[in-house]
């Protein structure tokens, strides 16, 4: 009990607390991981939708998560070839 | 009326997931229901010996969902408690033998049976969780004061969510010397970081290995601080839902911890 008197006063952080912010940290980390599969599968899908409008190059396109400190962001990039003509009368 | 059937689970193992399912089951026939406990461990069975129930075991879970005999066959009837059957897990099959609807159909049988069936589930997240969760009506996730254990049953919270199960938990081997020193996450702690209802706090207890060694169910022993907490459990689950949650405290009050509980510097 003393020593939990000079842990006090030493402004030492007691390893419970050291315990609680790691776990924090650790868990909302784990909720961004995105699996493979599930990233193909985005891919596949933006491809298929950004395509009824555009000509894009499949071959170039890039998707990814990009992660910093305070936040992750999902890139998707590619170039466009042209603008889907009949589809732009139709509308 | 139907029965329910509450599944045990925590993701990691060693948690006291098997220990829980047997106290929980054995307290829920003693307050007068009729209950099986179900062991899903398939292939690394225990709750035969945590019960004390090894030696009369003829047919298992598998032989029940595979048909190859009737679940009255495989209900092994605890002879000191009335009302507590265990239905075995098999030691010499892998945990891919089971279907999922191979377990519903068994479920069904065993809620029109019994006013409760709880399943103890295996370790992990695979198809042994899965077979355990499917028919499940009510979880309960079991874990420890560590970071381990706690980022495991987070994980599978937000996995019995994705199947609309809203879990409760119970914080197993708490020691309150070491949370009042604060070398332990409190209940506190645990429940900022997870998102879940609390259903209980059960002390770390010596006479769980005593009781575990002889295979008597913990609640059977009157002095035993776990056997009395899981007896709270049950009743909580049992419908005295406004029991109050007892927070475990240190038995020794020395003079220190008694002016620092007095100037209010613990939390």
């Amino acid at each position: 009990m003393f020593n939990d008197f000079i842990k006090r006063f030493s402004g030492k952080t007691s390893s419970k607390d050291t315990a609680k912010k790691r776990l924090q940290f650790a868990l909302v980390y784990d909720k961004l991981e995105i699996n493979e599969m599930t990233l193909e599968n985005l891919q596949k899908d933006i491809v298929e939708v950004i395509s009824r409008y555009f000509e894009i190059d499949t071959k170039s396109l890039q998707l990814e998560v990009q992660r910093e400190k305070e936040l992750s962001a999902l890139v998707f990039n590619t170039p466009i070839l042209c603008v889907k003509k009949n589809r732009a009368l139709k509308s | 009326m139907e029965g329910k059937i509450i599944v045990v689970t925590s993701g990691k193992g060693g948690v006291g997931k098997t220990t829980a399912t047997a106290s929980i089951g054995a307290a829920l026939a003693l307050e007068g229901n009729r209950v099986a406990v179900i062991d899903m461990d398939i292939g690394l069975r225990n709750l035969d010996v945590v019960l004390g129930l090894e030696n009369r075991i003829v047919f298992n879970i598998v032989d029940v969902v595979n048909k190859r005999c009737n679940l009255s066959q495989a209900l092994i009837r605890d002879r000191r408690i009335e009302n507590l059957f265990l239905v075995p897990a098999s030691q010499s099959d892998n945990k891919d033998v089971l279907t999922p609807l191979g377990v519903q159909r068994v479920a069904k049988q065993l809620k029109s049976e019994f006013d409760y069936a709880i399943m103890d589930s295996p370790a992990g997240i695979e198809k042994g969780f899965e077979n355990s969760v499917v028919a499940a009506d009510e979880a309960i996730v079991v874990c420890t004061p560590d970071v381990s254990s706690i980022r495991d049953a987070d994980r599978v919270i937000g996995l019995l969510y994705a199947r609309s199960i809203t879990p409760r938990l119970v914080v197993n081997r708490i020691m309150p010397e070491m949370v009042a020193r604060g070398d332990m996450l409190s209940h506190e702690d645990v429940m900022d970081v997870l998102s879940i209802d609390l259903l209980g706090l059960v002390p770390m207890d010596n006479q769980v290995v005593i009781s575990t060694n002889s295979g008597v169910p913990l609640v059977m022993q009157n002095q035993s601080l776990a056997g009395q907490a899981f007896r709270r459990i049950a009743k909580r689950i049992n419908g005295e839902s406004d029991l109050p949650i007892q927070i475990p405290t240190a038995m020794n009050t020395g003079i220190w911890s008694r002016i620092i509980q007095k100037l209010g510097l613990t939390k």
